[in-house]
Formats: C-alpha cells, sequence, structure tokens
C-alpha cells in the first residue's frame, strides 16, 4: 500500500506491505536508522518517535496509522548543526553511554517536557516509565531532563 | 553534578566525544548497516528443552515467496565449520580433565535448550525470511529435561550429554581443605548461609546482530557485528570457519551494550559468513528481542553455600565455600572461569583469613548456556561474603562495622597474599568503610529509623565492603598505534572496542593530557582491521588501564622518536630539547609536534608514526557501598532511599564516566536484587520469563540519587595507577543492597531470603514470619 506523510518536516511516500511498522517504515524505506527497535513487546521505547507532536512507540503502530501524519525523529530534532536542548543536556551529564536507548529517551523527554515544562522528579520519572536504559543507571538521564528544562525555560524568558 | 558551558557555542559542553552522533542519531549500530544486494536470514531455533531431531524439513521453507536457501547442519558439516569455542580448560580436584559438550552451530541429532538453533532461512527480506522459518518442520522425540541444577543432581537424572552422567562437568577445589577444617573444628562461632545468585539476561538495549559479506576474490569476509574487541571476535571466528584472522575483517562502529555477553561469536555469526560465501551475496540477520532471551548467553546462574568460623573475640578464622555453577546445557568462551577462578581468586575479600578452601560443581542442565556478565562470579563471591559477615555478626552479637574493622587487611600488610595465594598490592579498607559510612549518615540511622517505623514502614541499612580482583586479560600485552594522517589529526589504535565506556573521550583525554596537546586533535579507534595489533578486549573492567597503560608508553615512545626530527628542524642537539606542553623547546626556540608532523607530511607512513606496548595484569578495586532501603509491609514494595559509595579505583583518569560506570553497575545490580529473574518451567525447561514483559528491568525511578565518592590508592600494577572500575558497582550494589534488605526484615524475625527481593516475596516473608 501506499503511504504519504511528512517526516522531519519532509513529504515522504512509500509502498510497503500493510503490516509494516511505523519503525520499519522509517528505518528500513526512509534509511532514518537513529529511531531503534530494542525488543518486540513495546516495552524499551527506543524506538520512540513524535506523532503530530506526540510520543509514540514507533513499534506499536502501524505505518499505515501514520499516513497523513507529520513525524519527527531524532534526525529531525537539532536545528541545523544547534542541537535542541534536550540533546545537549543528556550529553551533557552524561546521560548516555552505549547510546542505544538515547533516541528514544530524547524524543519522550522533549515530549514530557511539552507537557509539562517545569517537570517535577515524579513527572519526570512517569513520563520516561516506558523507557529502558541498561548502562546509566537512569541517575544522569533524570538530570538531564531537569538541566533540560532549565534551559529551555531560561531561553523562553529570554525570547520573551 | 556540574555540567559544564562550551565556550565556543554558548551551548552546554558535551561530555564525550562520542555524544553527538548518539544524540542526534547518526550512530551506526550493526543494524543500521546495508549492503548492496544483501539478502535476510531468520533462524528456526528448537522449541523443545531435549528432544531427538528426527527430521528437519525445509523443503516448503524453500519453495515461500523470497526464499533463497535455507542452511541445516548438513550445510555446517559440509563447510567443516567447528562448534563455539569451549573456552579455556578447569582442572578438576580429582585431577581429571573438565569435559567440555560444545553448541554445535546447528543442531545435528539433538536439541539441549530452548532456543538451540536448527536451521537459517535466507530471503530477499526479513519479513519473507521469518514466514518461511515458520514453514520449516521439525520433527522431534521429546526426552525428559532438567531445568535446573537440582533437577540435573538428582539421582537418576536424565543426562544432557550422553557421556556425561551425573551431569557434572567438573568439581574444581581452591585452598586448602583441611586448614579450613581444623579452623572451623575450633572455632567459637560458626555461621553457615546458602544464597542463589539467580539466573538473569545481559539484556544489552541493541539486540545481537550480525551482517557479513564475502569478497570472492581474495576469498575474505567483512562481517559487521557487536563485539568488545576485534580480536576475541576473529579469533573465534577463525576457530570455528577455519578462516585464518586475517581473512576475517570484523567492523562494530556503535554496539548497543555488551556486559560480557559480546566476547565470542554466537552461532549467527559463523552462519551469515557460511550463507554469504555459498550465495554470493551479503546476509544480514537481527535477533528479535524475544530470540536473543533464548539464546543469548544467560548470567550469573549460582549458588554460594559460605561458612565463617570466628573465635570468640570475632577474628575470622576460616571461610569455607560450597558453590554450583550452571553452565546451561553447552560450554562456551569463559563460562567455566565463572564458577572457579573467578569465584574463588578473591574468596577472602578485604579480610586476614588464614583458611581458606572453595569447592565449585559445575553442572549441565537443559537450559541456555551461562557465561559472563558483568563481573562474571566477582559480585557474586563479594555479595556472598559481605552477606555471610552480617549475618555472622547477627547471629554471634557481633556489631558489623567492628567486626569488619578487626578483620580487614590493615594498610601495613601489603603486599598482602591470601591464603589461596593471590597477592593484593594495595588497600586501604578501613578508611574506604569509614568515609562511606560517614557519606551515608549511618551513625544517625537510628532516627530515620524510628521516623520510618511512625510512617509504618521498615527501614534497613547495610553496606558491603567488596573486594573484586579486575582482568588480567587473555592476551600477553596491549598493543597501541599512534598514526599522524593528511587530516593533520593523530590517530590512536587500540583493539579493545567500546560498547558505552566513553573509549575515545577517556583514551583521548589521556593522551592530550599527556602529550600536552589539544583533545580536538586526537582521535580513539578500536579494531582497525588495517592495524595488525595485539590486544585484550573489552572485558574484565581493564580496557582502561590496560590499553591506557599502553597510551602512556606510547606518548613517551612518541616524544622519544619525534625528538630528532625535532632537532632537525630546530638545528639544535636533540639531546638539548625539552619536550613540555605540546612542543619540543630548545632555548627560545620551539616547534609543536603538530607542527613537526605538519612539516614531515607526505612520506608513507609518517616519520613520526610509531607504537607503544605494555603488559597489565589483574589489579584490586574495592569499595564500600552503602544503602538505605524502606519497606512498605502492606505491599512488600521496597524503595531504595539513600545509596552511596566510596570507591577505591586507584587513579581516575575522566571522573564523569567513572562515574556514569559506578552508576551503571549499581542499578544492574539493583535489577538483580529487586527483580531480574530468568525463571524455567520446572517441567519442560521452557523459558518464561522470555520478553520485557516478564523479565523485571530496572527503570528510572529504582534509584533516585547516588552519592558518589572516590579513596584513590594508586596501585603500582600498570603505568596509570588505575584499578577498573567497569563491573565494581555490581560488587558493591549486591551486598549492600541485600544486607539493608536483610537488616529491615531481620528486625521482623524474618530469616534469611534470596534475591530478588519481589514485592509479592516480600510481601510473603513477612506474613509467613515466626
Amino acid at each position: 500500500m501506499k503511504i504519504e506523510l511528512v517526516v522531519n518536516g519532509q513529504p515522504r511516500s512509500a509502498d510497503c506491505e500493510e503490516r509494516t511498522l511505523l519503525a520499519d517504515l522509517l528505518r528500513d524505506s526512509f534509511g532514518l536508522t537513529g529511531t531503534h527497535v530494542g525488543c518486540d513487546t513495546s516495552q524499551c521505547g527506543c524506538c520512540t518517535v513524535h506523532v503530530d507532536g506526540q510520543a509514540v512507540k514507533s513499534c506499536t503502530m502501524l505505518a499505515a496509522q501514520a499516513d497523513g501524519c507529520s513525524v519527527v525523529t531524532i534526525e529531525g530534532l537539532a536545528q541545523g548543526e544547534r542541537l535542541h536542548p534536550v540533546q545537549e543536556a543528556f550529553s551533557a551529564c552524561h546521560g548516555l553511554q552505549c547510546g542505544f536507548c538515547t533516541p528514544g529517551m530524547i524524543m519522550a523527554s522533549v515530549d514530557l517536557l511539552r507537557r509539562h515544562p517545569s517537570p517535577s522528579d515524579e513527572q519526570i520519572l512517569e513520563g520516561l516509565a516506558g523507557n529502558l536504559c541498561r548502562c546509566t543507571g537512569y541517575v544522569n538521564i533524570v538530570e538531564a531532563v531537569r538541566t533540560a528544562a532549565g534551559r529551555l525555560a531560561a531561553a523562553e524568558g529570554g525570547s520573551k | 553534578m556540574s555540567v559544564n558551558i562550551d565556550p565556543r557555542t554558548g551551548g552546554l559542553a558535551p561530555a564525550r566525544d562520542e555524544d553527538r552522533r548518539l544524540v542526534t542519531g547518526q550512530g551506526r549500530y550493526t543494524a543500521d548497516w546495508n549492503l548492496p544486494g544483501q539478502l535476510h536470514a531468520a533462524m528456526v531455533r528448537s522449541d523443545r528443552a531435549h528432544a531427538r531431531l528426527l527430521r528437519v524439513d525445509s523443503s516448503a521453507a524453500s519453495e515461500a515467496a523470497g526464499v533463497v536457501a535455507v542452511l541445516t547442519a548438513f550445510d555446517v558439516a559440509e563447510a567443516g565449520f567447528q562448534p563455539i569455542p569451549g573456552g579455556p580448560p578447569v582442572a578438576g580436584a580429582d585431577g581429571k580433565p573438565q569435559v567440555k559438550c560444545q553448541l554445535p552451530i546447528l543442531a545435528t541429532d539433538r536439541v539441549r535448550f530452548v532456543g538451540q538453533p536448527i536451521a537459517m532461512v535466507i530471503a530477499d527480506t526479513a519479513r519473507a525470511a521469518q514466514d518461511a522459518a515458520e514453514l520449516v518442520s521439525v520433527d522431534y522425540e521429546d526426552l525428559p529435561a532438567v531445568a535446573s541444577m537440582d533437577a540435573a543432581l538428582a539421582p537418576d537424572a536424565p543426562r544432557v550429554h550422553e557421556s556425561m552422567p551425573g551431569n557434572v562437568s567438573v568439581i574444581y577445589e581452591a585452598g586448602d581443605a583441611a586448614a579450613a577444617d581444623a579452623a572451623f573444628s575450633r572455632a567459637a562461632h560458626t555461621t553457615t548461609l546458602r544464597m542463589h545468585s539467580q539466573r538473569l539476561a545481559g539484556a544489552p538495549l541493541e539486540p545481537r546482530a550480525c551482517l557479513a559479506v564475502h569478497h570472492p576474490e581474495t576469498d575474505r569476509f567483512t562481517i559487521h557485528t557487536p563485539t568488545q574487541g576485534m580480536l576475541g571476535m576473529r579469533q573465534s571466528l577463525t576457530a570455528i570457519t577455519g578462516y585464518d584472522a586475517s581473512r576475517i575483517e570484523v567492523i562494530a562502529h556503535d554496539v548497543g551494550g555488551s556486559f560480557g555477553l559480546r566476547g565470542g561469536p554466537y552461532p549467527e555469526q559463523a552462519l551469515v559468513m557460511l550463507a554469504a560465501r555459498k550465495l554470493g551475496r551479503p546476509v544480514k540477520w537481527v535477533g528479535s528481542r524475544s530470540e536473543v532471551f533464548l539464546s543469548d548467553w544467560h548470567g550469573r546462574a549460582l549458588v554460594l553455600q559460605a561458612s565463617i568460623a570466628l573465635d570468640a573475640e570475632g577474628n575470622i578464622l576460616a571461610l569455607r565455600y560450597e558453590n554450583q555453577a550452571d553452565l546451561g546445557a553447552y560450554t562456551c568462551y569463559f563460562q567455566s572461569m565463572i564458577g572457579t577462578r573467578n569465584l574463588t581468586v578473591t574468596m577472602g575479600g578485604a579480610y586476614r583469613v588464614p583458611a581458606l578452601h572453595a569447592r565449585s560443581t559445575l553442572v549441565y542442565t537443559h537450559t541456555v548456556p551461562v557465561s559472563a556478565y558483568r563481573g562474571a562470579g566477582r559480585p557474586d563471591i563479594a555479595y556472598a561474603i559481605e552477606r555471610l559477615i552480617d549475618q555472622a555478626a547477627a547471629e554471634h552479637g557481633f556489631d558489623r562495622v567492628a567486626l569488619r574493622r578487626r578483620n580487614f587487611i590493615p594498610p601495613s600488610a601489603f603486599p598482602y597474599t591470601t591464603a589461596n595465594g593471590t597477592e593484593y598490592d594495595s588497600g586501604e579498607f578501613a578508611a574506604v568503610m569509614d568515609k562511606a559510612l560517614t557519606l551515608a549518615g549511618y551513625a544517625d540511622f537510628d532516627a530515620r529509623r524510628q521516623a520510618s517505623e511512625a510512617r509504618g514502614r521498615l527501614r534497613g541499612i547495610g553496606f558491603g565492603c567488596y573486594l573484586e580482583a579486575s582482568g588480567g586479560g587473555v592476551a600477553p600485552k596491549d598493543q597501541v598505534s599512534a598514526r599522524f594522517r593528511d587530516d593533520g589529526l593523530l590517530h590512536l589504535h587500540g583493539v579493545t572496542g567500546p560498547s558505552g565506556q566513553g573509549h575515545e573521550t577517556s583514551f583521548t583525554q589521556l593522551v592530550a593530557g599527556l602529550l600536552g596537546v589539544p583533545r580536538e586533535r586526537l582521535r580513539y579507534h578500536a579494531s582497525d582491521p588495517a592495524e595488525e595489533l595485539v590486544g585484550n578486549g573489552t572485558g574484565g573492567s581493564r580496557s582502561l588501564y590496560g590499553a591506557g597503560s599502553a597510551l602512556k608508553v606510547l606518548c613517551g615512545n612518541l616524544i622519544e622518536h619525534a625528538r630528532p626530527h625535532a632537532a632537525r628542524a630546530l638545528s639544535l642537539p636533540a639531546a638539548t630539547l625539552e619536550y613540555r606542553d605540546g612542543a619540543f623547546h630548545g632555548g627560545e626556540h620551539r616547534i609543536s609536534l603538530f607542527d613537526l608532523a605538519d612539516s614531515l607530511r607526505g612520506a608513507s607512513p609518517h616519520p613520526l608514526d610509531c607504537e607503544g606496548e605494555s603488559s597489565s595484569g589483574t589489579t584490586f578495586p574495592n569499595g564500600c557501598h552503602v544503602a538505605e532501603v524502606e519497606i512498605d509491609p502492606a505491599t512488600g514494595i521496597t524503595e531504595i532511599v539513600a545509596y552511596s559509595s566510596v570507591d577505591d579505583l586507584g587513579n581516575v583518569v575522566s571522573p564523569q564516566l567513572t562515574q556514569g560506570q559506578v552508576h551503571g553497575g549499581v542499578v544492574q545490580g539493583a535489577g538483580q536484587v529487586f527483580g531480574e529473574q530468568l525463571v524455567y518451567d520446572p517441567d519442560t525447561a521452557q523459558l518464561l520469563t522470555g520478553s520485557f514483559m516478564d523479565y523485571v528491568m530496572p527503570r528510572a525511578d529504582w534509584l533516585r540519587q547516588i552519592r558518589t565518592d572516590y579513596h584513590p590508592v594508586p596501585t603500582r600494577l600498570n603505568a596509570l595507577g588505575a584499578k577498573g572500575v567497569g563491573e565494581s558497582g555490581c560488587s558493591g550494589s549486591l551486598p549492600a543492597l541485600v544486607n539493608a534488605m536483610s537488616d529491615a526484615l531481620r528486625r521482623r524475625g524474618v530469616p534469611p531470603m534470596d534475591m530478588p527481593f519481589t514485592p509479592p516475596r516480600v510481601w510473603a516473608a513477612l506474613r509467613d514470619r515466626g
């Protein structure tokens, strides 16, 4: 079947089998391999992307369900050379080691900060409950989200 | 936590050189690679734990749409491929050699665990291959299976391997049984505790994958696959395929975690090589999470029965162990070292113990083979010792701090040789413990306990003073090389392959400091096939001091190697030049190392290129971790309310990355203490925890803060004075967390219980008390 959607601001289309998952469409048809597949039961969150502005585990959604939608992947988060504050904070706080969970963690974090611009620790932990990391022990990931919230708030305050 | 601002961009400064590609989705893990014309593979695995293979019929699969080939044991035999290497032999206590049964690349006449590979289907697309794999028809004759060591050791138990009645691969002994027995017979107090270190999944988040291409013109292979270092992977592929290592190029650009699981190849890596050669096209296999639960080596799976003998004052007279190690169905790689060498080399811990003895029985069961997982026996023995000491203190009325203090090896005793012959070089164990207890506010704990009790919660505090032996390495030395390339950068090459540790950052930080050059002009590369280096892969927490010590030697070599060139450039006698701050200085003249390198460009190899090597053996990282837990007795839910660690890791090169390693290790330990467990059905030996829905992984809300501090006592055992950090977090957190749980539960009369402390088990234990 033919699917048309907007990916990282660009109109894209692909022919794929009906059973194709959004994660596979992004990886196999569009070469966006920053979206990782770490499990087959929607537990790990490595494949998290934004569909129409909301964080979604792209292994949980058929590509067909994204027809006509706007999808943002980890590759579409930075503005040219300038990293998104969440990307920057993950690195600065050493919130990643092997990096495999990182794209999904970052996409989930961007969404949780959209919903909770000044998140409590409880809101951060709840927002990351669907993402697994095996390397970092999470402490620095949570710190990265806190740091990013502060940077985003400062940028917001500065632009007013 | 300090976050630095990058002066060039005004943004936050990155912690590591690796990070930019990884936070932007530009990392390249194995599944991200695709080659023109590639085919896709899917595995057919045994769904029985023990069965005779009567027939494997691939005819329907072969005719399915898109299918190009189906490989079975016949193809493996035709190619002459050998089974998965069985690892170094273990000598039995009775003088008999270990009986080793190796995993065939594809099953021939029998299957011995659920998940064992039977066939590989290769098709145009991954989905076509997966569909066709379901069409491969396998006729089994079911046989009785043993799912646990208890079942395997029972009288008349079904045999995992026909040749081996009793299912015992080897019985190993270390230490002096007679001396230990004599100490026990005159002890004033003794305590025995039997502990399981349950079977775990390593679960790196990148599922295992491989992509091979055969180059017919040269009869060479290129294989993309996650590794811990190219050499180990290549040597084992040579042992399996018969292809000389020089014909196998291994590429691991980014590796999504490893934790010991990825030192050597599994059957799939050999099979994609076989398929790629046979079919003349690249072949790719990407494991699903479900199938890597069934086929990645499992970890831990140990039973430790530990006994301590004390005199009336509390001096330790002896420690004695009766251990069992579950091998799974086959021997592989490092596996047999876990229950033997790794459990015993530091079996006296940080204590003066006049008599030590251990006996380990290595047992075959109808389960996934067990191999190294973060610490590979070291966290387990640290757990056993430290839990046993707490139990003995509680049983015999000793203060657990004082009991440890009385028995620590004092700094004045180093170098100290243990009763079983291990020489420790350094350590200040009492100082480490005191620092950790202060950091944790141990003295004020009672007030916190009372506050918790007032709220109806049980609060416990526990600590573990671990000491472990980091990896001595398999290769006799670690070699590194320095190459000045036309991009104006100095490229450093080593063998050890990262899987999240941050080698590109740590090694360039180290060299930048030693040479006084900007780090931006340095790059580290693991396992470049063009560099024929000898060295160890990542393992045993030894990369930093192994390859790092070689880099330190390399820096010295480089300066001396460059000196005559600098002398010519400055027209000064070489002996008069001083090297500092990245440049050679002679009077008022100077030339920087990189300017000198630029002036010599053109010749190949570059005249300043050189090598360095170093031999670095085992070191003894140690530390004290303190955990505080609060249990809700109404639900059995436990919260880790505080965690503090003080580690002696020797000299620290990259503080932020070191802390990251401690964090990760601590939380992997917390995973084992509070949830992780691979469970087999006792009758069918089917794996019941085959996905992240059934296997509990630690999550973000498990441990909210870790207070880390260090007490570095530099070692003289390597050029850096560093001791290794990668696995120490697990060695500290297992005993600290379990001792904290036991502290809370003991006050309610709950007898010692095993990990994992899941809510239902804790709730039931409290209900059943007394």
